[in-house]
């Protein structure tokens, strides 16, 4: 190679890379717009106000499940107990604040600590007792739509005597405006996690052991301990989806979500996530989420049949992933 | 390494799933048995279309407590949500191998379920359909509502509502059982023949997800600011369609809904949903458990027995006779 | 030896080649000849731009310019699959073999007999390959499965699958990397009686000794240019050595600041692990690189992992500046300050992925770049800028992918790690494995100065010569165990190849009595033998 000795950070070389290590970025976000700009020409309707905001509403649940699962995704781990434990963490959140009459804040913060202790759980499986992510989350999927219809007697808890409960989620807190506070909670949530990821050691280490488990271990950091952090801190998020659903449906529904893991790692994998881990963003994972709801209103809002709807879901994700390999036989060089 | 190969298991099982729109919801399903003493009680296996649902812990309640009455054993179990239609099959399967006196049966899918019918056929046990029942000769008889002409009601209902004219969204449960065919085809039907000025938009379908429904019947309002009223034909569609229409903050919308469940009733009284149908769910589960028994003893019953519906609104919600039906 | 060309028309011409990465000029004006019949060695570090070459050839790149002829005619190469269709065959260096089909089965992927219609005909397939096999006179068992054959035999099934195309032009990529001496005497002898005569060899090697018996004409290239090419009878060496680094090579060097005075750091007692060492002892002074010679399989890295806590052990205690420390896992001997840079660079060291910013502050991220949980991205960026300035690390910036640097300067990386990591004693595992000779002498200039700032160095080496000019002392291991310990005065090749070779179970007379140690006194044929043998792995 000719270049010399000499570092200097603005090199266009250095930019270029860059720039390129984050074109799926750039290609999800074009995406969007070019998906946004469609639908805006296609129907009148597509581009109002209130379709707007019930857009990002409908992006609450996912996108905070998926920017959590962001981080088990970048250590090349996968967690399928996201929609199932979102279940559970609901009806913990209406036993804790309805059954057991706790203070409105304490049980949300109960019902997202819960969140913590089913990643806990998760990662103490993977990393200390060596079972494989998939199987360990697998487990934790069944474990968890049991425990959720058990503790709920199959009955779904309603919140309907602490009306506060609901305006978490679809309370307004920029006055005079219907704009729903549960989508600047997801807001203030993804800007959290955009800076762990980025700034914190938690974040750095999620790459790290995505990267590679056993050099970083070698570099002498406890990657067992770090990936029992990492799952666990990831649960939190499963905990707030548990609070964000049951908060907007006013009503804690045991038998709702499993599903609602795979659409979390479908917006990770189009936000550009590699499943291979050391590779991702909270940004793609945003945008990732962001246009799956797009496309599942704005579908429905020029009238394509719904059977259709999922095939085009499919087409996108496929789409996504090929052009994550693309990008990756590129950089490979 | 091993951990990459997780990965493109991982992967491949994404999409598998995600193609195949599959909930994987692969277990988290109910069973429960009402003990009755000696073994020489006849025994009946319910498999119900859900479980953790109210409207199928209704049917439950009806049965166990005819079941008591008639001095019978059942067990009652059911999917945890109405597309693990291969879940079901594998219930029927387990029932069958527990060679019960009777089985009551609620298909997902009665296409599938066909062999395991000729399979009770030949092993002679009788089977009591229900619900929407099951589409096939075997069984003695079929204890459900009349979906078709209680879709029929509520559409009368609704075109009342609106005098006649208007645009509607219809969110339907479900586009391949035959409960969700037929409250669809039997609203479509009625409004087509009788109310030819109320345009139909087409059903979207919520597959029992009452935020999907929410989400659904907040786009129908986006793309049609003419939006008239709307019709969700079960518990968690009409639910949602409640839930959209309030964070839609649309006002002037009649809605009619299907089942009832405690955020149906709320939304009935508070007057965001017109009214609804109410099936009868605990009649249900007792029917199914009194034809399984004239069964057993092998009486004659009629093909088809109906197990009624009514249509309930503000006025009528408090009425012990209709509240008796509701579920909360 | 070298057959006169059939013509003016080579029958391979590469000539004007460019090729650039984002940041990179991977190629510059690249040409090169390649004649019928012979075997073209091509010489160049880590990072001259062979593997870009091979990659041009196969289409798996296409160059910005340049153009290829083949027997005259120009080439257009769109894929590995078409390269084959015209006579171009690779053998890479990681084979590209299905270990649990059979060697015919993998001679003939994708060009399986039929027997009638959809069906295959094995009779028909492996037919065919014995008498592949047969008329090359190689030692294979076409129905065995390739997973069971050995490295050497299933590099000959990929020749078999290469020349099975009738190949015009075989490429191989450091072919002889991981055989051994009889082996590597096979392989030439296959390649003079079998290959040459139809098909002409590019030969890639870093073994400086074999080029004189295989090859007929050296191409040197260095940083993506061409730079000579020679007739390997009439050219020493050194030559090709000093045209490839661009300067001269200092020879003989000696071991520097050997003394034996100072104080001992490090002391490791009676280390047992389950499955391979017994016993192993020996203390480690500051500022002293300690040598660790042996074959393979003698336990050298098992040493290096046990001490860093990467294996569990059975028995054997740690001293540290006299106190006694427990180390179970590799975050207490970061703890401790103890640094391991494994011989597996890609699997152990690096994260290819990250940038090398990240790879450069890993391990003191928590202690040096982080408060309340944050991390301070400045700091490290200005220490990793530090450190890539003064390893002389050659890449565009700090924020380049570690998987872009050449494989001396990833070594360099994970140099800088542990430097980062402030670490008192460092353990380099083959420190200079895959890395090109001008890197190599980097890589000894920058032990001999970290152990004159005092450090402590273990170095593992299957090169016997790496392991005489820079250790002080030599540790030598057989079977488990250490079976002496050297002075740097002391130690020959001869005597190191002595403790190597011992039993350690049994005593000097027993392994007189079979032939262990007789084999040692008689004189041993040349430097480079002794070097492969004990570095086969």
């Amino acid at each position: 190679m000719t270049t010399p000795t000499v570092i200097d950070q603005k090199r266009p070389g250095g930019l270029a890379n860059r720039l390129r290590s984050r074109l799926q970025q750039f290609l999800a976000f074009g995406g969007l717009i070019v998906i946004f700009a469609f639908f805006s020409f296609a129907s009148p309707n597509f581009l109002t106000f209130s379709n707007f905001t019930s857009m990002l509403f409908s992006t609450v649940v996912i996108g905070t499940l998926a920017i959590g699962t962001t981080f088990v995704i970048i250590t090349a781990g996968i967690d399928l107990s996201l929609g199932t434990g979102m279940s559970l963490c609901a009806v913990m959140s209406g036993v804790f604040i309805v059954n057991w009459q706790l203070p409105l804040l304490l049980g949300v913060v109960l019902a997202i600590l819960f969140g913590g202790l089913i990643g806990l759980v998760n990662g103490i499986n993977v990393a200390l007792l060596k079972i494989p992510p998939f199987i360990a989350t697998l487990a934790m999927m069944l474990v968890a739509q049991g425990l959720a219809l058990v503790i709920s007697k199959s009955t779904p808890i309603y919140f309907d005597k602490v009306p506060a409960f609901s305006s978490i989620s679809t309370g307004n807190l920029i006055p005079g405006l219907n704009f729903p506070n549960a989508v600047i909670i997801l807001a203030i949530v993804a800007v959290i996690a955009a800076v762990v990821l980025n700034k914190t050691v938690l974040g750095r280490y999620t790459y790290s052991i995505g990267s590679n488990e056993e050099a970083t271990a070698i570099s002498g950091i406890n990657t067992r301990k770090w990936l029992i952090v990492i799952y666990t801190f990831s649960g939190l998020f499963i905990g707030l989806a548990g609070v964000m659903i049951s908060a907007r449906l006013g009503s804690a529904q045991p038998a709702l979500g499993s599903g609602y893991e795979l659409q979390a790692i479908a917006a990770v994998v189009i936000g550009g996530t590699s499943l291979f881990g050391g590779k991702g963003s909270i940004l793609g994972t945003v945008i990732g989420a962001l246009i799956m709801s797009v496309l599942n209103n704005g579908l429905q809002i020029i009238s394509v049949p719904q059977e259709w709807q999922n095939v085009i879901l499919g087409i996108v994700i496929l789409a996504a992933v090929y052009t994550d390999n693309i990008r990756r036989r590129g950089v490979s060089a | 390494m091993r951990r990459k190969t997780i990965g493109v298991i991982a992967a491949a099982a994404v999409f598998a799933m995600t193609l195949a729109g599959c909930t994987a919801g692969s277990s988290g399903s109910g069973s429960t048995s009402t003990s009755g003493g000696s073994s020489s009680e006849p025994y009946i296996a319910i498999i119900s279309k859900g479980f953790s649902q109210q409207f199928w812990q209704a049917v439950k309640n009806g049965a166990e407590s005819e079941a008591t009455k008639e001095g019978a054993r059942i067990t009652f179990e059911g999917p945890p949500t109405e597309s693990d239609v291969e879940q079901q099959i594998t219930m029927l399967t387990n029932a069958l191998a527990k060679k019960p006196d009777a089985i009551g049966f609620a298909a997902l899918d009665s296409k599938a379920a066909a062999p395991l019918m000729e399979q009770a056929k030949s092993s002679k046990i009788p089977v009591i359909a229900f619900d929407s029942g099951v589409d096939s000769t075997v069984p003695v008889t079929t204890a459900a509502t009349d979906n078709k002409a209680a879709a029929a009601e509520d559409a009368k209902h609704l075109s009342e509502l609106l005098n006649g004219k208007g645009t509607i969204g219809l969110v339907i449960h479900d586009q391949t059982s035959k409960s969700g065919t037929d409250r669809r085809d039997g609203f479509m039907d009625w409004m087509k023949k009788n109310s030819p000025d109320i345009k139909m938009l087409d059903p979207q379908y919520s597959n029992s997800d009452l935020a999907k429904a929410a989400d659904i019947t907040k786009s129908i309002i986006a793309a049609n600011p003419d939006i008239a009223g709307f019709y969700g034909s079960n518990e968690a569609s009409a639910e949602g369609v409640a839930k959209g229409i309030q964070e839609s903050g649309k006002t002037g919308l009649k809605a009619v809904g299907f089942d009832s469940g405690k955020a149906q009733i709320d939304a009935i009284n508070s007057g965001v949903l017109s009214g609804s149908i109410t099936q009868n769910p605990v009649g249900i589960g007792e029917a199914v458990v009194k034809a399984a028994m004239k069964a057993i003893k092998g009486e004659s019953q009629p093909k088809f027995i109906d197990t009624g519906f009514f249509w309930y609104d503000k006025t009528n919600i408090d009425d012990p006779k209709i509240k008796a039906l509701l579920y909360q | 030896m070298t057959q006169t060309p059939a013509g003016p028309e080579p029958l391979l011409r590469i000539s004007g080649v460019n090729k650039s990465f984002p940041g990179v000029k991977a190629l510059a004006d690249m040409h090169l000849e390649l004649r019928r019949g012979e075997v073209l060695a091509l010489v160049g570090e880590n990072g001259a731009g062979k593997s870009t070459m091979m990659k041009l050839l196969s289409g798996i790149y296409t160059p910005d310019s340049g153009e290829f002829f083949l027997n005259g005619t120009k080439l257009h190469v769109t894929g590995p699959r078409q390269a084959q269709e015209l006579g171009i065959s690779i053998i890479h260096q990681e084979f590209n073999l299905m270990s649990d089909l059979t060697v015919a089965q993998n001679i003939f992927i994708g060009r399986e007999p039929r027997g009638g219609g959809f069906f295959l005909s094995e009779r028909a397939l492996n037919a065919k390959a014995q008498e592949l096999i047969d008329r090359l006179q190689l030692p294979l068992n076409v129905r065995a499965k390739v997973e069971t054959l050995t490295v050497a035999k299933q590099q000959m099934v990929e020749i078999a699958k290469a020349l099975s195309y009738d190949a015009k032009v075989l490429i191989m990529d450091e072919p002889t990397a991981a055989l051994n001496d009889a082996e590597v005497a096979t392989l030439h002898e296959l390649i003079r009686r079998f290959v040459k005569p139809e098909t002409a060899v590019i030969y890639i090697s870093h073994r400086m000794d074999e080029l004189k018996s295989i090859a007929d004409r050296v191409t040197v290239i260095r940083d993506g240019q061409y730079v000579d090419t020679l007739d390997v009878q009439q050219t020493s060496m050194k030559e090709v050595i000093a045209l490839m680094v661009g300067r001269g090579l200092a020879s003989d060097a000696k071991p520097v600041g050997v003394r034996d005075d100072r104080e001992i750091l490090f002391s490791v007692r009676a280390l047992s692990t389950k499955d391979l060492l017994r016993n192993v002892t020996f203390d480690l002074r500051a500022g002293e690189i300690l040598g660790f010679a042996g074959l393979m399989g003698a336990g050298r890295t098992e040493v290096a992992r046990a001490i860093v806590g990467a294996d569990k052990i059975t028995a054997g205690t740690f001293t540290l500046r006299g106190k006694q420390i427990t180390i179970a896992n590799p975050a207490d001997a970061a703890k401790h300050r103890i640094g391991y840079l494994s011989e597996d660079r890609k699997r152990f060291g690096l994260l290819l992925e990250q940038d090398v910013t990240a790879n450069i502050t890993l391990s003191a991220v928590m202690e040096r770049f982080s408060a309340w949980g944050f991390i301070k991205i400045k700091p490290m960026k200005a220490k990793a800028r530090q450190y890539v300035e003064m390893l002389r690390i050659k890449t565009p910036s700090v924020d380049q992918t570690a998987k872009n640097l050449s494989g001396g300067n990833q070594q360099k990386v994970v140099v800088a790690k542990w430097l980062v990591k402030d670490c008192d004693i460092l353990i380099f595992d083959e420190p200079t494995r895959g890395i090109d000779v001008g890197a190599k002498e980097e890589i000894y200039g920058l032990l001999n100065e970290l152990a004159g700032q005092g450090k402590s160095i273990i170095m593992i080496s299957s090169e016997l010569p790496e392991v005489l000019r820079m250790s002080h002392r030599i540790a030598v291991m057989s079977e488990g165990r250490i079976t002496g310990i050297l002075d740097a005065a002391d130690a020959t090749q001869e005597s190191v190849m002595h403790f190597a070779t011992l039993r350690p179970n049994e005593n000097l007379a027993d392994a007189r009595e079979l032939g262990l140690v007789d084999a040692l006194a008689a004189p041993i044929p040349g430097a480079g033998a002794v070097q492969r043998g004990l570095g086969d792995k």
